[in-house]
C-alpha cells in the first residue's frame, strides 16, 4: 500500500537535511573555538620559548645577578627563592587545608560544613594583593620582610584550593565504605585515618600540585612581604627571598637588553614548571579515579 | 545414595526451635525510627533468639532496613534519624545513657547490600579490623580462620596481598561476611547481602548461613521471601501501614518459617507470601 | 563444582528415609496380620491394629516434611518429582497399613472357626507374594530402577490369579453353613492382599514417574490389553 509505505519511510526529507546543516555548522563552531584556544596556548608557548631560549645557560641557574657594569650572571637566588618560599608554604598550608577539609566532611554538622565550604570560596576569590596587603600589615610592619612572612601569605592563597580538592575526593569516598568501617566497631577517626584518608591520597596531591603551580605564578602578596632582597643565594627563611615572578618583573625593567632576555627564560622556566605540574596533577587525579570507581 | 536415620523429619529444626527456652539475644519493645517527623517503621516488638536465623520479609518501603539498622545503632549516621522505645541486647538498652555506640557495633556486625571491601589487599581487608580493636595476635591465624568461615580461604589462600577489587561480586560479598567476623562478633546482621548477587553466589551464601549460625546469630532482611523460606529458622513479615502522612511500616507476624508458608495467621501475611500483594 | 544447597539435599533424603521406614512397618504389619489369620490368632490381631498408629504416626509426619519442602524450597525439576513421588507413595503405603488392620479385624470376627487348610495355603502363598511385592517397590524406589519397578506388574498378576482361586474355593465350600461365614470373611481378607498388591504397583508407577518424568499407569484396568 503506497500510503503505509510514506508513513515509515526512512529516506531523508527536507526537515532531515536543514538538520544536517545545522548539525554541521554548530559542530564546526565548537571546534574553532577549541582550537583557537589550543593557539592561543601554543602562541604563549612559543613566544615565551623563542625569546627566552637564548639566555638558557649553566650561568642562568647557578649564578646571581651580576654586579653593575659586568656581563653574566644569572638568577639563581630567584630560583632557590621560589623554591624555599613555595615549600614553606606547602608544609602550612597542606596540614591545615586538609583537617579543614576533613572536619567539614566528616564531622561538621551539615549547616556549619556549608558555612565553612562559603568561607573557603570566598577565601578562593580574594584578589591576592589584599592578601599581601594583610600579611603586610600583620606581620611586616614593625619588624621588616622576611621569606617565611611571603611563606605565610603564599599559604593563604593555597588553602582554598587544597581544601576544595580535599573536600571533592572526600566526597567520592563511598558512603558504603565508610559504613563497613564503622560496622566493625572502629571509632570515627579510625575510619578517617584507616580508610577514608588513604583512598583520598590521590586527590589531596593533584590539589596540592594545582596549588604549588597557582603559588609559583603570584606575584602581588610577595611584593610587601618578601621583595627587597640582597644579590645573594640564600637558604634562610627569616631573610627577605627573591621569588621568580618578581625577578621577572625587576629582569624587565632593567635597561639591559641581557636582562631582558633572562627575564624570558624565567618566564619559560616558570611556564614549563606551571605544565608539568598541571599534567601530574591530572594523571595522579586519573589514577585516583580508577581506583575508586571500581 | 546415603543412608540417613529419619528423625524428625517434618520440621528439620524442630527439635532446636523451642524459642522459649532459647536465649533472647536482642529484644525490642516499642521499637519506632523516624527520619525527621515521619516514622519509617512503628512500635516494633520483636526478639532475636540465639544461634537462630532470624529473617526479616515484606515490601519495599516498610522499614525493615531501618530496623535491621536500628539493631547495632547504624541509624546514629543519618543526623535526622531518632529512635523511641528500647532495643534489648542481652537485657540492656542499647540507647541508653552511657552506652558507647563503637561499642556496640563491636559485638553486633553488619554485612551490607553491595559488597563494599575496602581499597586495600584481601588479607588487609580482614586484618583491619583486628589491628584497630587490638586483636593483633596471632593475626595470620585469625585472618585464616575468617577467611575458611566464609568459605573463601581456598580461593584465595594464594593471592592474600592482591587488591580485594579483583574479586568477583560474590567473593567480595564472602570477604565482607569474612571482615565481619573476624573481630568475633555476636550477632550478625545481613542487610540484603545476595540481591546484588546472582543465583549461584546466592546460594553459597545460604549454605553459609546454616554453617554460621552455629557460632553466631544471623538476622537477615531480605526482599527475596523464597530466600527467607530456604535460609530462615525464624521469619517476622512487616508491611506498610498508610496514614495520611504517608506509611510507616509494622510488625504483622513473626513465627517459624515452616509455619509463615504454609499456614500464616494473619491475612496481610498471606497475601504477601502467596505474590497476591506487593 | 561444589555441592551446593546442602541442608535442601538433607531434607529430601531425610524423608525419603522416612517413606523406607514407614514401609518397613508396613512390611511388619502385613507379615503379622497373615499370621494371625493362619493361626486364627486375636491377640496378634490386636497388636497389628495398634501397631496402625505407628503406621499413621510416620505418615502424618512425611506429610508435613513435604509440605514444608514444597513451601520452603521450591523444589524443581527430579527434586520436585521425587516430592510428588513421595507424597503418593505415603498415600499408597498409608492404605497398604489400613488393610492390614482390616485383616487383623476380620480375623478377629471369626476366631471360633478352624480355618480351611486349603485358604490358608493361599493366604500364605499370597502374603508372601504381597510382601514382596512391597520390597520390590520400596527397593526400586530407592535405587531408581526402572525394570524392577516395571516387574511389579507380573508379580501382581500372580496375587490376582491367587485371589481368584481363593474365591473359587470358598465357593467349593457350598453349603456348609458353619463354613459359609467364614468363607465369606475370608473373601474379604483375599481381597485386601490383592488390593496390597495393586498399591505396590502404584508405588512402581511412581518409581517410573520419576526416572522418566511421564504420567503413566503400567496397566489400565479399563483396557487391560494396553492402550
Amino acid at each position: 500500500m503506497a500510503t503505509e509505505a510514506a508513513r515509515f519511510t526512512l529516506s531523508p526529507s527536507r526537515r532531515t537535511r536543514r538538520r544536517k546543516l545545522v548539525n554541521f555548522a554548530m559542530q564546526g563552531l565548537a571546534t574553532l573555538a577549541a582550537l583557537s584556544a589550543v593557539a592561543v596556548l601554543a602562541l604563549v608557548i612559543v613566544s615565551v620559548a623563542q625569546r627566552g631560549a637564548k639566555a638558557l645557560n649553566w650561568d642562568f641557574f647557578t649564578k646571581t645577578a651580576a654586579t653593575f657594569g659586568e656581563s653574566g650572571g644569572g638568577v639563581a637566588n630567584a630560583l632557590v627563592g621560589s623554591l624555599v618560599l613555595v615549600a614553606l608554604a606547602t608544609a602550612i598550608a597542606l596540614p591545615v587545608a586538609v583537617l579543614i577539609a576533613l572536619y567539614v566532611s566528616e564531622f561538621a554538622p551539615p549547616r556549619i560544613a556549608d558555612l565553612a565550604r562559603l568561607v573557603l570560596d570566598v577565601l578562593n576569590g580574594l584578589p591576592s594583593i589584599i592578601i599581601g596587603v594583610f600579611v603586610y600589615g600583620l606581620l611586616v610592619v614593625g619588624s621588616g620582610q622576611a621569606a617565611w612572612k611571603g611563606s605565610f601569605a603564599l599559604a593563604i592563597i593555597m588553602l582554598p584550593l587544597v581544601a576544595r580538592a580535599t573536600q571533592e575526593v572526600l566526597a567520592l569516598v563511598p558512603p558504603t565504605l565508610r559504613e563497613g568501617a564503622l560496622a566493625l566497631g572502629a571509632s570515627r577517626w579510625r575510619t578517617v585515618l584507616g580508610v577514608v584518608l588513604p583512598t583520598s591520597v590521590g586527590g589531596i596531591l593533584t590539589g596540592t600540585v594545582l596549588a604549588v603551580a597557582r603559588a609559583a605564578g603570584e606575584t602581588a602578596p610577595l611584593l610587601f612581604t618578601t621583595s627587597i632582597v640582597a644579590n645573594t643565594v640564600t637558604w634562610d627563611p627569616r631573610q627577605p627571598m627573591l621569588s621568580i615572578p618578581l625577578s621577572i618583573f625587576q629582569l624587565s625593567e632593567s635597561p639591559d637588553p641581557a636582562d631582558h632576555a633572562r627575564a624570558w627564560a624565567l618566564a619559560l622556566v616558570l611556564l614549563s614548571f606551571i605544565l608539568v605540574a598541571s599534567l601530574t596533577a591530572r594523571t595522579l587525579l586519573a589514577r585516583s579515579r580508577r581506583k575508586l570507581e571500581r | 545414595m546415603r543412608t540417613v536415620a529419619p528423625i524428625e523429619i517434618a520440621q528439620p529444626h524442630e527439635a532446636s526451635l523451642s524459642a522459649s527456652d532459647r536465649e533472647a539475644v536482642f529484644e525490642t519493645r516499642g521499637l519506632t525510627v523516624s527520619y525527621g517527623k515521619a516514622p519509617a517503621v512503628s512500635n516494633v516488638d520483636l526478639s532475636i533468639y540465639r544461634n537462630l536465623v532470624t529473617a526479616i520479609i515484606g515490601p519495599s518501603g516498610c522499614g525493615k532496613s531501618t530496623f535491621l539498622r536500628s539493631l547495632n545503632r547504624m541509624n546514629d549516621l543519618v543526623p535526622s534519624a531518632k529512635v523511641e522505645g528500647e532495643v534489648l541486647y542481652h537485657g540492656q538498652n542499647i540507647y541508653g545513657d552511657g552506652v558507647d555506640p563503637v561499642e556496640v557495633r563491636r559485638r553486633i556486625g553488619m554485612v551490607f547490600q553491595k559488597p563494599n571491601p575496602f581499597p586495600k589487599s584481601i588479607y588487609d581487608n580482614v586484618a583491619w579490623g583486628l589491628r584497630v580493636l587490638g586483636m593483633k595476635d596471632d593475626l595470620d591465624g585469625r585472618v585464616e580462620r575468617a577467611l575458611t568461615q566464609a568459605a573463601l580461604w581456598d580461593e584465595v589462600k594464594d593471592r592474600l596481598k592482591k587488591g580485594a577489587f579483583g574479586l568477583s561480586g560474590g567473593q567480595q560479598q564472602r570477604l565482607c561476611l569474612a571482615r565481619a567476623i573476624a573481630v568475633e562478633p555476636d550477632v550478625v546482621l545481613l542487610d540484603e547481602p545476595a540481591s546484588a548477587l546472582d543465583p549461584i553466589a546466592t546460594s553459597k551464601i545460604e549454605d553459609l548461613m546454616h554453617e554460621l549460625k552455629n557460632d553466631y546469630t544471623l538476622v537477615i532482611v531480605t526482599h527475596n521471601m523464597q530466600q527467607a523460606a530456604r535460609v530462615a529458622d525464624l521469619t517476622a513479615f512487616f508491611t506498610l501501614e498508610r496514614t495520611e502522612e504517608g506509611g510507616h511500616g509494622v510488625l504483622v507476624e513473626y513465627g517459624e518459617t515452616p509455619k509463615i508458608f504454609t499456614q500464616p495467621a494473619d491475612r496481610r501475611t498471606e497475601g504477601y507470601v502467596t505474590g497476591r500483594f506487593g | 563444582m561444589a555441592e551446593m544447597r546442602i541442608t535442601f539435599q538433607e531434607e529430601l533424603e531425610q524423608v525419603e528415609a522416612a517413606l523406607q521406614e514407614e514401609g518397613d512397618f508396613v512390611l511388619r504389619s502385613l507379615r503379622a496380620a497373615v499370621n494371625a489369620v493362619e493361626a486364627a490368632d486375636a491377640e496378634l490381631a490386636d497388636e497389628v491394629i495398634a501397631f496402625d498408629d505407628e503406621i499413621d504416626k510416620r505418615y502424618f509426619e512425611i506429610q508435613e516434611g513435604i509440605q514444608s519442602l514444597l513451601a520452603r524450597q521450591t523444589p524443581v525439576a527430579v527434586d520436585l518429582r521425587l516430592v510428588l513421588a513421595m507424597l503418593h507413595s505415603n498415600l499408597h503405603l498409608e492404605r497398604m497399613g489400613d488393610y492390614c488392620v482390616t485383616i487383623a479385624k476380620l480375623t478377629k470376627l471369626v476366631t471360633d472357626v478352624e480355618p480351611d487348610e486349603g485358604l490358608v495355603q493361599a493366604f500364605e502363598e499370597m502374603g508372601q507374594r504381597a510382601e514382596e511385592m512391597i520390597r520390590v517397590a520400596l527397593d526400586s524406589f530407592q535405587r531408581r530402577d526402572l525394570e524392577a519397578a516395571s516387574s511389579l506388574v507380573d508379580l501382581d498378576e500372580l496375587i490376582d490369579r491367587a485371589n481368584r482361586r481363593a474365591v473359587e474355593r470358598v465357593l467349593d465350600f457350598g453349603s456348609d453353613e458353619s463354613k459359609r461365614e467364614w468363607g465369606l470373611r475370608m473373601i474379604l481378607v483375599s481381597r485386601c492382599l490383592e488390593r496390597i498388591g495393586d498399591h505396590a504397583v502404584d508405588i512402581g508407577e511412581q518409581t517410573a514417574y520419576l526416572v522418566t518424568g511421564e504420567f503413566r499407569e503400567f496397566t489400565d484396568a479399563s483396557h487391560p490389553e494396553g492402550s
